[in-house]
């Protein structure tokens, strides 16, 4: 599903942000990358939207080679990616229906589809009763959700999440990560960036260790380890 | 782009004109300014080159003979002169035609004067060739062509008024070309502004589209839209006023410039103005405003 072959990406001066990294993620994987800022986390991230080009190395998802994406595929690409920040990202100016039908807008659905799909994922993120409210009416935790919903309404194959529990109290952030799990277990493959020590050891999933660029650890049900 | 989309992002447009609302006014006022003078200039510049062909219609050239011509001579310099192509009409008035109409004209209300003349035409040597050319271009060469025929005593013209005219159009279309150049890209860089401030208020925005898969012309369909339409609405705009105004300002010219209403019949109607300016400048107001948001579009919306 998610290949990186010695993917290495340095930024126009000094230390590569990521480092020669190579790891392998199965169809239906929930994975936790975790380590200090500056590890290299965030960039993997960008790396795997397309968001930045690898400096060397081969990136692929889904069969699909990155590197060679024309500027024309990158959409179609994304579309099959979902995507969650710890900054939220919503429209401020719009209400919870339609932040979440946004993203089927710009896919081009029908309003009827809209329509459909997008009390169902509101219901599925709890917050079918929210939908006419403003992204400043919400807690960190429920626009958190709504950004969820909007990352997953057009059913992605993986779903990337970095660091979305960074601006969340404790409780909203295991309500978060729960959320997440129940997105992986109805098939979508889940790569969460973090560093929250609870919550990894918590879940008890894959985790990825990152420390200056270079993955220190990959442990299957592992736990959070400081390097 | 899917149906869906596209009427997505025309609502989009649409809202995002009122979004930065002062900026669409000063962009919308702009263009009615320089649609409107568009518009005053083309219909000046038809109105005017009417009034060139009616009095082109009008004026002729009077060709006169030798004394004592023969008939058959005159009527020889007749064949002549039509022979030539540049020759739209041609036509005869005799001595006694030419004193008829002198009569009327002049001794309408004293016929008892021309008595005196009975017997004894004064112009008797007044009969005359009125020759109409197809252009008023062509005036010249025909005219020197009678002078030369043989028997031609005199040969007068009035093509003077006619390219008096035609330079003050030609003037007048050159000065109204400049001045719409210059707000035309007045009004170009006046969308292209709006747009690039619509583009950096909504920045964020964009960055989400593009994150969550938009395709190029779905992010950039709302401004292309928004600018076509402040294009539309400043087009609109002078155009109403002036289909209401065109009459009402014409009989004020009609009025002021009495020399004009013997001619007035003959300028064109509102709707024969509109025939033209309507599509033109519709066309030009939409075309300014898909010009200026497709630069700013291009330039500062990197998807």
């Amino acid at each position: 599903m998610i290949d990186l072959d010695c993917v290495t990406k340095i930024y126009s001066k000094g230390q590569p942000a990521v480092n020669e990294v190579t790891f392998h993620i199965d169809r239906g994987e929930f994975v936790f990358v975790v380590g200090d800022s500056g590890s290299g986390k965030s960039t993997l991230v960008r790396l795997l939207l397309k968001e930045l080009e690898p400096t060397s190395g081969v990136i692929t998802v889904n069969d699909k080679v990155l590197n060679t994406m024309t500027h024309r595929a990158i959409p179609k690409y994304r579309r099959s990616v979902g995507v969650v920040f710890q900054d939220f990202r919503l429209l401020e100016d719009r209400n919870v229906y339609e932040n979440v039908a946004f993203a089927m807008r710009a896919m081009g659905y029908w309003n009827r589809s809209i329509r459909k799909r997008v009390p169902e994922v509101l219901r599925q993120v709890g917050l079918a009763e929210k939908y006419k409210s403003l992204p400043g009416e919400l807690s960190g935790g429920e626009q958190q959700r709504v950004a969820i919903a909007r990352a997953i309404v057009n059913k992605p194959d993986i779903l990337l999440a970095d660091e979305p529990t960074g601006n969340l109290d404790p409780s909203n952030s295991l309500d978060i990560v729960y959320l997440l799990d129940d997105i992986n277990k109805r098939g979508t493959t889940v790569l969460m960036v973090t560093h929250n020590r609870e919550l990894v050891n918590k879940f008890r999933k894959r985790v990825i260790t990152m420390k200056r660029g270079i993955i220190v650890h990959d442990e299957e049900e592992g736990e959070y380890i400081e390097y | 782009m899917s149906i869906s989309s596209f009427f997505y992002n025309v609502r989009q447009g649409i809202k995002n004109i009122f979004r930065n609302s002062m900026f669409s006014l000063a962009s919308i006022a702009t263009m009615t300014a320089c649609i409107f003078l568009f518009a005053v200039f083309f219909a000046v510049i038809i109105n005017v080159r009417s009034l060139v062909t009616s009095v082109e219609e009008e004026v002729g050239i009077t060709v006169l003979f030798d004394e004592g011509i023969k008939d058959e001579k005159i009527k020889e310099i007749g064949d002549a002169i039509a022979s030539r192509e540049e020759v739209k009409e041609i036509k005869f008035t005799s001595a006694e035609e030419a004193w008829e109409n002198f009569q009327k004209e002049y001794f309408k209300d004293h016929p008892e004067y021309a008595e005196t003349f009975k017997k004894d035409n004064p112009l008797s040597s007044s009969a005359s060739y009125t020759v109409r050319v197809r252009s008023v271009e062509e005036q010249a060469a025909v005219v020197e062509y009678i002078r030369g025929l043989e028997g031609v005593r005199e040969v007068n013209q009035s093509a003077d008024a006619i390219e008096t005219l035609k330079s003050f159009n030609r003037m007048l279309t050159y000065v109204s070309i400049a001045i719409i150049l210059v707000l035309l890209v007045i009004s170009v860089f006046l969308i292209a502004n709006t747009i690039n401030i619509g583009i950096s208020v909504r920045r964020e925005e964009i960055g989400i589209m593009k994150l969550i898969g938009a395709t190029d012309s779905f992010v950039r369909t709302p401004f292309i839209v928004e600018g076509a339409i402040l294009g539309l609405i400043g087009a609109g705009i002078p155009l109403l006023i002036l289909y209401f105004a065109y009459d009402w300002l014409m009989g004020k010219l009609l009025a002021k410039f009495g020399i004009l209403s013997s001619i007035s019949g003959s300028l064109p109607t509102m709707h024969q103005v509109f025939q033209y300016v309507m599509p033109v400048g519709l066309a030009l107001g939409v075309g300014i405003g898909l010009i200026g948001s497709i630069i700013t579009v291009r330039r500062h919306l990197d998807v």
